[in-house]
């Protein structure tokens, strides 16, 4: 690896940030879910698999076009994540051992929607085009259209998430309930709607990642649980709940991955992360930006 | 008619009972005090009013109208703001943001930066500190701050859970001077005191509780007189 020309590293490395942003799009997704909630959703993988699968259907099945599809895909995959919360999540909240039922319910919707997609689809795994295909010359690097689409929408997405965190009524809400759900509760804020609204974002952001990535991967029932595990290992290098933490650790793995991935190989992949995961947990089990919370 | 009233009121945690047949009432404009010692009950009463905890027995009306099942977001904009025991503010957020979140459940924004202003003229500290984060403040400073979160909703009633605790005694005179200023201003208090002296001077009628029941009640002079609250909540 480190006698590679600047050009082609510099490529790498921008693939790890493509690849890194997408790990970003589902680690905050999973991270909004244990901020407000206190919560994991081991589900998180099948709302990217429902993406994946909506969006083929609309593209081969339907032949509509990859620009329409996309956005229709991820509003239904926006609309399953609040349907889940509110069947298998909300029941649970006000009753005893909380923190473990959501987590076994979330562990059988996945079992549930991966077993739903094969008998649906099959276990062929499924194909969709590219965007835009085609490679452009950037300083010597070789950059695909449709990895330099990937980044542009990833930046845009984290830019929007940013923006109704930090500058709407709704975000302002979200963070109050992350900060103290009580004191929330006590000043308007309906807890409910906010759970409710946030597994629809979190699966959103999911769906994102997976319109970008199903033409470069392939689609399958259990193309998310790579994902979901990768998602969590960003989750805990950015720190739990930490919204800025969870894109700046996604973009870490997947550079590191990348690097890795060269320098070694491609069946040390997932070795990759998981050493970085003991890593943190062993030094800095906060992680990055994580908030010590308090007793 | 009473601002509010609490009959027979009973509530758990669980299956452990917080609260046995509590009967509570405030007259508009008054100052009324829960005494009592630690895990007697009283923060489960403010509880209970606010919403936190639904009560499984009795009523509990405000205005006359049946608030007990009620959620916390629906109390608060019925007029009546709780501010918790430990203050609970929004620690990651700025004390601007804190107070912003007060007004959260009204609807018009375009007030609330005039009632910011007047919070802001009510504790000047607290104006130095707009843009400061919540959580690295001293304890008087949250407190205001946590009161004046509390005012942002435009309370008529205003449930207070220890506005003294931890609190060094010129900061705490400081802020029973704002407790009392409001008060005058015609918001109900419902004050929870662990230092029943200070709750005494301050509120014209107090409940004394125990093990989660009312065991005495009365005009608070009477109740400074009395041997028992005396000896065991007065140190006398």
């Amino acid at each position: 690896m480190f006698s590679m020309p600047l050009s082609l590293f510099s490529e790498q490395i921008i693939n790890g940030i493509v690849l890194g942003s997408m790990y970003a799009l589902v680690a905050s997704g999973l991270t909004l879910i244990w901020g407000t909630m206190r919560m994991l959703n081991f589900a998180h993988g099948e709302f990217y698999m429902i993406g994946g699968y909506i969006f083929f259907l609309l593209m081969s099945s339907l032949g509509i076009p990859s620009y329409l599809s996309a956005p229709i895909a991820i509003a239904v995959v926006f609309v399953a994540g609040i349907a889940v919360q509110r069947l298998a999540v909300h029941p649970l909240l006000g009753r005893p051992q909380w923190e473990f039922s959501t987590l076994v319910a979330t562990l059988g919707v996945s079992i549930f929607l991966q077993n739903a997609a094969l008998h649906i689809w099959g276990e062929r795994f499924k194909t969709v085009p590219y965007f835009i295909s085609g490679v452009v010359d950037v300083f010597g690097m070789r950059l695909s259209y449709q990895r330099l689409l990937i980044l542009a929408v990833a930046v845009g997405t984290m830019l929007a998430m940013w923006y109704v965190l930090r500058r709407t009524r709704f975000g302002m809400a979200l963070r109050a309930t992350a900060m103290d759900r009580d004191a929330a509760m006590l000043y308007g804020v309906n807890v409910y709607q906010v759970f409710m609204l946030t597994f629809g974002i979190a699966a959103a952001l999911a769906g994102i990642a997976a319109t970008m990535l199903s033409s470069i991967n392939s689609i399958s029932p259990w193309m998310g649980a790579p994902l979901m595990l990768k998602g969590f290992v960003v989750v805990v290098l950015g720190g739990l709940g930490s919204f800025p933490g969870a894109i700046l650790g996604g973009i870490i793995i997947g550079i590191v991955e990348t690097l890795g991935v060269i320098a070694w190989s491609s069946q040390w992949r997932e070795v990759i992360s998981f050493t970085v995961l003991i890593l943190i947990l062993w030094f800095r089990p906060w992680g990055l930006f994580g908030v010590k919370e308090e007793a | 008619m009473p601002q509010l009233e609490l009959s027979h009121v009973s509530a758990f945690y669980g299956d452990a009972q917080a609260l046995f047949d509590i009967d509570l009432l405030l007259e508009p404009g008054e100052i009324v005090a829960i005494i009592g010692a630690n895990g007697a009950g009283k923060t489960t009463v403010l509880r209970t009013v606010s919403g936190l905890v639904k009560p499984r027995d009795g009523s509990i009306r405000y205005d006359g109208k049946n608030i007990g099942a009620s959620d916390p977001w629906s109390v608060v904009s019925m007029g009546i703001a709780h501010v918790p025991e430990g203050r609970r503010l929004f620690k990651q957020m700025s004390v601007q943001e804190n107070l912003l979140m007060g007004a959260y459940h009204r609807k018009n924004a375009a007030d609330a930066k005039t009632d910011l202003d007047r919070v802001f003229t009510l504790f000047p500290r607290l104006a130095e500190r707009r843009e400061q984060l919540a959580g690295t403040m001293s304890g008087g400073e949250q407190q205001m701050a946590a009161i004046g979160r509390a005012l942002m909703a435009r309370p008529r009633l205003l449930l207070l859970d220890e506005p003294s605790l931890g609190l060094a005694p010129k900061i705490v005179e400081t802020v029973f001077e704002t407790i009392r200023k409001i008060n005058r201003e015609g918001v109900g208090i419902v004050l929870v005191e662990q230092s029943a002296q200070l709750a005494l001077e301050t509120a014209q009628r107090a409940y004394l509780m125990e093990n989660g029941r009312i065991v005495k009640s009365g005009h608070s002079t009477a109740l400074m007189d009395d041997d028992a609250v005396r000896e065991a909540y007065l140190g006398l």
